[in-house]
């Protein structure tokens, strides 16, 4: 290995002298990304964490964004703050025209710290459902449906699965007992009103290391007719083990984009005892994506294995989308600047334009992504997989729903404070 | 439909009470025979779970995975106490807690970077499976019965360890004072270590137990948790008090999340059992089956 | 602090707890406190200001950790209760000041004591059980504790300002001056640590000090002398829980934020490390901890970084450099308390005795 090192070292050198420019500084635009490694989400950034590298890796192998290599400057925080403070701060010392921050607390912690450095931070699955409103938050871009889209997603496809009408049915919500997990709580409550149906909630204190109690209360004393899952950690596996002990149907359960990852399911016993199980998403499952083979094939020129994390297709996915995010935003920045070095707020308005066809690099793991300067949500766009036959199959296309209701609730939360 | 919505809530306080017991047992061997105390409980129990769940993935055999485990788990036990424990001996109970805090990290950070942070399974034998067993309206499931079984196990087997044993006697004796077990001639050394090899098997099998429950990853750790009411309740020094006071919380659990929850609107099954053990603190200062301690100036 | 005496010449009481040890001390400390106020102008003109900018936040965030880790040396090594809830003590500081600040649109001036009082309150509260139990009992009691505070700030909308359960509040500001940036930050909680670390150096000498001290070393032998051990302890429980609340207010105001996510069990955890590895029972370990603990992980990542990257790939790397971090963390309170249960602090006081004979060891 030392010998590789050095021919790096060397190789380094030899291209400084012949380009005689400092090489690193004119054609590199680097890009902060928090991660959680050996903290309590670490199972999650075990995939999510290499996907983004990799598909950095892939767009500079094929010459980088128009012309400059991106350089992702990875910071672990363990999911605390200071932590998070920390590294954001050398990020911004080394220049990074974006950031993706990983972790409620610390997306909180950073928020007013990056209108204040006109630096857009990226954290999709983190944070408020309110950071959607980019006016509220210029400079926040959740660039993937909150919560908040995700409870509607999941009514609609509730609707869909029994009946087309929620008239009088009754849908339990199972959720973690902390902010996150109570986030989708009033949109569950406005469609309960729209929709005509009965909602009752289940709170799992966090960890969730147990739920029998709530599991056996929603299908032996509630019968719920269909059941939302907002959970984390370990709880997914355990409510799925529950339900199946308690022989209620998986087919009416629906786990929210934290609680159905390959591990999950492998953990409650396995995709057969999962079977019928769905899951809302906010970037495409499955391994038959050309990226995927893309990434694949690089490892294989470079004559490295490939990745054993490429097998966890749902996180592994989403970490594509994330990456793929920055790099459209970057070019977007680079093409309004007319080739010239993009600053933060050039790459915040690069977010901003991405639209419909921006993403089509990754294909059908995006959505058709349409982020403004209004909607830093880019449209709200989920899809609903299920567990069939020993892997997750699509269960709907991607779609938004009752986007008139979320922005009502993003409007009145705004106007609240 | 009430009451049998009860009796469902009961069986699965007590099923899931007896594997709390199987993780508070480590702690009060521990406890009872060295006087240290182990706050890194959950990260044995996760250890234990990590190792045996990667052994099971390599073999194929989940008894290889559960013996590479228990021996895994004995000799670290081993390793930590002359390491680690001894030098702390006769110190503040402070350095103890802290001491087992830093041991929490390490192993935190030790074992996702050898073996990966990614969740594994560990599966049941055949055997066992995972289909649920029906009893009536009672459905159960394989992994907590077994969970519950070793559980129940260990206490008649500790039980007779610590009642009828010459080892047993002799390691009360040294938990009861060290100086006068020395005086008598027992080796309190290995008295020692013995007590953290026996808290090593229990934690092996915890790990086992909950980890082909919940999937092994590092949010294991976290049943090391659970341990604290449910030893305060019981009495900190009582094998007996580990079991009946898993029961309590078992049950105190789900009675809460089935009758409490839905009128304060927030799940109250990890802060009940708390509130429960505060209020025995405050009657019964060293648990319910706990040895009270004399102090002399 | 770098001045020898040349022996002891002590001979009333007072002048051994005097604060100044030798009027050659006074210089020392004026010699400090004009680096650390001179600190950020010299960093602005050493290094572009993105660079000093990083700097600056480092060592706010170190400020921060004093002044909790005073609060908590005073509970656990001057007193010696153990508390492993103390993060959730901040949190009650730091959603009073945000509600304050907030609804009634408060100066920091206002909402920082009453924050801390909040806390001490709160504290003095869970400090109850202290009077019936010790050691392992009470440390599970202030376990039970932070998750009852947890649960309530979780569960009342009213305190924790909506389903979010962070409040975010504007920068503090001071007859009309806002403390906006990492330097001006920088003096705004200078202020309160050399407040923190003053009025700590005099409580522990006066007679409450010594109180405590009594208690830490054996309970039943303070009673009978005479000390009231349960007002002690619940006033060790409401000081300490007062520090921890100012440092909980000093953080939503560092932030701009007050959020429930941040003041979890590992920060209580991460506070107790800092006077473990610092020094029990000692100010100048209480600071030197909290530098430590805060710089270990900057430190190293930058050292597995810098010398990693010349054998590996940086991809490679950055799953280890985690876990390296978590490792040492938790090596490091075990070796401190196996090898020099005193701490950073001991090891100080040895190299200043060493050096107080040389170079004539002999």
């Amino acid at each position: 290995m030392p010998s590789k090192g050095l021919k790096r070292l060397f190789g380094a050198a030899a291209a400084m002298a012949l380009s005689g420019t400092p090489a690193g500084a004119q054609k590199e635009i680097t890009v902060g990304f928090q991660s959680d490694r050996v903290g309590l989400t670490q199972t999650i950034c075990a995939v999510i964490c290499p996907a983004f590298h990799d598909y950095m890796a892939l767009v500079n192998s094929k010459g980088g964004v128009e012309g400059y290599k991106i350089k992702v400057l990875e910071i672990d925080t363990e999911y605390k703050v200071p932590q998070g403070v920390e590294a954001y701060e050398r990020m911004k010392k080394e220049g990074a025209v974006a950031v993706a921050l990983y972790g409620t607390a610390i997306v909180a912690a950073l928020t007013q710290r990056l209108n204040d450095d006109r630096i857009p931070g990226t954290a999709p699955g983190f944070g408020n459902a309110v950071a959607a409103d980019g006016r509220r938050y210029p400079y926040l871009i959740p660039m993937a449906a909150g919560y908040w889209s995700q409870a509607a997603g999941g009514i609609q496809f509730a609707k869909q699965a029994l009946g087309g009408s929620l008239k009088g049915k009754k849908i339990g919500y199972l959720y973690i007992d902390n902010p996150a997990g109570r986030e989708p709580l009033p949109i569950l409550e406005t469609l309960a009103k729209v929709e005509g149906f009965e909602l009752r909630t289940f709170a799992v204190p966090a960890p969730g290391l147990e739920l029998g109690a709530q599991v056996l209360d929603i299908a032996q004393r509630y019968r719920a007719d269909f059941v939302m899952a907002h959970l984390f950690g370990r709880s997914p596996s355990v409510a799925i083990k529950e339900f199946k002990r308690v022989g209620y149907p998986l087919s009416k359960v629906l786990g929210f984009v934290w609680s159905a990852a390959e591990a999950d399911v492998e953990a409650a016993g396995g995709f057969g005892v999962a079977e019928g199980y769905y899951t809302v998403q906010f970037a495409g499952v499955g391994p038959d994506h050309p990226v995927r083979a893309e990434i694949a094939d690089m490892y294989k020129k470079e004559g490295k294995p490939v990745p054993r994390e490429l097998a966890s297709t749902v996180y592994y996915n989403r970490g594509i989308v994330w990456a793929a995010a920055h790099v459209e935003a970057i070019r977007n920045a680079v093409k309004a600047k007319a080739g010239g070095m993009p600053t933060s707020e050039d790459v915040k308005k690069g977010f901003e334009t991405i639209n419909a066809k921006s993403l089509a690099a990754v294909g059908g793991i995006s959505p058709p992504l349409e982020i403004t300067a209004d909607d830093h949500e880019g449209g709200g766009w989920v899809q609903i997989f299920q567990v069939k036959g020993g892997k997750f199959v699509k269960a709907s296309e991607w779609m938004q729903a009752y986007r008139d209701v979320v922005k009502k609730h993003l409007e009145a939360d705004a106007k609240r404070n | 439909m009430e009451w049998e919505f009860t009796l469902l809530l009961l069986v699965n306080g007590i099923l899931i009470g007896l594997m709390y017991a199987l993780i508070a047992l480590g702690f009060v061997l521990v406890y009872k025979a060295t006087d240290a105390i182990n706050f890194a409980q959950g990260e044995f129990v996760m250890s234990a779970g990590i190792i045996a769940a990667v052994v099971v993935a390599a073999s194929t055999s989940f008894f290889l995975g559960v013996v590479v485990a228990l021996a895994a788990m004995v000799l670290f036990s081993f390793l930590l106490e002359r390491v680690m424990l001894r030098p702390l001996l006769g110190r503040p109970i402070v350095a103890v807690i802290m001491a087992t805090i830093g041991l929490a990290a390490l192993l935190r950070g030790l074992l996702p970077l050898v073996f990966g942070a990614g969740t594994r399974p560990i599966s049941l034998p055949e055997f066992i499976g995972e289909e649920p067993i029906a009893l009536g309206p009672v459905m159960l499931q394989p992994v907590q019965l077994v969970g519950a079984g070793v559980s129940i196990l260990f206490l008649a087997g500790f039980s007779w360890f610590f009642l009828k044993s010459r080892m047993g006697i002799a390691m009360r004796a040294v938990a009861d004072n060290q100086q006068v077990a020395m005086a008598m001639g027992i080796n309190v050394e290995r008295y020692f270590a013995l007590a953290w090899a026996m808290a090593g098997i229990v934690s092996a099998l915890g790990g086992v137990v909950w980890g082909s429950m919940l999937g092994v990853d590092v949010h294991l750790a976290l049943v090391g948790l659970k341990v604290f009411p449910v030893v305060i309740l019981g009495g900190l020094d009582s094998i007996i008090g580990a079991v009946v006071g898993g029961l309590i919380i078992g049950i105190v659990e789900n009675l809460a999340a089935g009758y409490i929850d839905p009128y304060v609107g927030g799940g109250t099954k990890d802060f009940a059992p708390y509130v429960v053990m505060i209020i025995a603190l405050m009657i019964r200062p060293y648990g319910i089956f706990g040895k009270r301690k004399i102090e002399r100036v | 602090m770098f001045h020898r005496e040349s022996g002891i010449f002590k001979t009333t009481y007072a002048a051994d707890m005097a604060l100044y040890p030798l009027p050659i001390a006074k210089a020392t400390v004026a010699v400090i406190a004009a680096a650390v106020v001179l600190l950020p102008f010299v960093l602005g003109a050493l290094m572009p200001a993105l660079s000093a900018n990083y700097y600056l936040s480092i060592i706010n965030l170190i400020f921060i950790a004093i002044v909790g880790a005073l609060g908590l040396n005073i509970l656990v090594g001057y007193t010696g209760q153990i508390s492993i809830g103390h993060a959730a003590f901040m949190s009650v500081g730091a959603y009073t000041a945000a509600n304050l600040a907030v609804r009634w649109d408060l100066p920091f001036w206002i909402t920082l004591p009453a924050g801390g009082l909040m806390a001490a309150l709160i504290g003095a509260v869970v400090g109850i059980p202290s009077l019936r139990i010790k050691g392992l009992y009470l440390a599970i009691a202030t376990l039970a504790g932070q998750l009852i505070i947890e649960w309530t700030i979780n569960h009342v909308p009213a305190i924790s300002g909506g389903a979010q359960a962070s409040i975010e509040v504007p920068k503090p500001h001071l007859f009309g001056y806002e403390f906006k940036t990492q330097g001006q930050l920088y003096f705004f909680l200078l202020f309160f640590v050399a407040l923190a670390i003053v009025a700590t150096l005099n409580l522990v000498r006066s007679r409450i000090g010594r109180a405590f001290v009594a208690i830490r070393d054996q309970d039943i032998a303070a009673e009978i002398i005479g000390i009231n051990i349960y007002r002690y302890k619940l006033l060790a429980f409401a000081i300490s829980s007062f520090y921890a609340g100012v440092t909980g207010v000093l953080y939503t105001y560092y932030l701009g934020i007050a959020n429930y996510e941040q003041f979890q069990i590992v920060v209580s955890i991460d506070y107790l490390a800092m006077i473990i590895i610092g020094g029990l029972g000692s100010v100048l370990g209480s600071v030197l901890g909290a530098i430590f603990v805060t710089l270990l992980p900057i430190a190293i990542t930058w050292i597995v970084e810098s010398l990693g990257t010349l054998v590996f790939e940086m991809q490679q790397i950055q799953h280890v450099v985690s876990n390296v971090r978590v490792i040492t963390f938790g090596l490091l309170i075990i070796v401190f308390l196996v090898l020099e249960p005193e701490g950073l602090n001991r090891l100080w006081r040895n190299i200043r005795n060493y050096f107080r004979v040389w170079p004539f060891s002999y």
